[in-house]
């Protein structure tokens, strides 16, 4: 056929590439940067059972059902499962990660504002999952 | 030539610099942790800007062939397929 060129399809198919491209390595760089562990955070040990939450710093202290951080700091959460499995999340500071008996899982964030947020689990896990909650205790920096 | 590097121009603002100085930014020391409430929703964003690019794009091909193709379409020609009974 006289006239017909091919130009547009190749562009279109150019566009959507790119596009996919772009998909890919914002969400890449996302991943990689709210992956990265921050030298010197804290680990906390998250342990979830039916159905509440227990915490153990790296001091040994131990919480139940609340957990007391300080603004400023990071923390790493290696999160364990005695039973099922559950999901640790803290709403407010977008943290959610999986707690898979047999396994460590890991997710760290670093509280910017003293306050007090809601801890839920978020994986059904039982009768009373609706009520596996805790409270995140943030605190002003004791030193 | 000009459009070419207007292009380039365009796409280092809007892309390649805002990446590169995320790259650097990913914080080791206290004060300067990086808060993945920004990262994650400024991806949310984005991802939403590429979705509506993306069904803007599609959407408006299919409406724009439809248009254009059409048997009404005042350049409208059979194609050897059709025969030429038009």
């Amino acid at each position: 056929m006289s006239g017909h060129s091919n130009w547009p399809e190749w562009i279109y198919v150019a566009v959507v590439i790119a596009l996919m491209c772009w998909v890919g390595a914002e969400a890449w760089n996302a991943e990689r940067l709210v992956e990265h562990v921050p030298e010197g955070a804290e680990i906390i040990k998250v342990t979830g059972q039916q159905w509440f939450w227990t915490f153990e710093h790296e001091d040994g202290t131990k919480e139940i059902g609340e957990l007391h951080v300080e603004v400023g700091k990071a923390y790493k959460f290696e999160i364990h499962s005695k039973d099922v499995i559950h999901s640790f999340n803290i709403h407010d500071y977008v943290v959610l990660m999986d707690a898979v008996p047999g396994r460590v899982t890991t997710v760290w964030f670093a509280p910017t504002d003293a306050g007090t947020h809601d801890i839920q689990c978020r994986e059904y896990c039982g009768l009373i999952h609706y009520n596996m909650r805790g409270t995140l205790i943030v605190e002003d920096p004791s030193t | 030539m000009k459009g070419i590097l207007g292009l380039f121009l365009a796409l280092a603002i809007l892309v390649i610099i805002p990446a590169v100085d995320l790259a650097f930014a990913a914080g080791d020391e206290p004060g300067e942790y990086l808060d993945r409430r920004v990262i994650i929703w400024n991806l949310f964003f984005r991802m939403m800007t590429i979705a509506f690019v993306v069904g803007a794009v599609v959407s408006g091909t299919i409406i724009w062939q439809v248009w254009r193709f059409r048997e009404s379409h005042p350049k409208a020609k059979p194609t050897p397929y059709e025969g030429t009974d038009w």
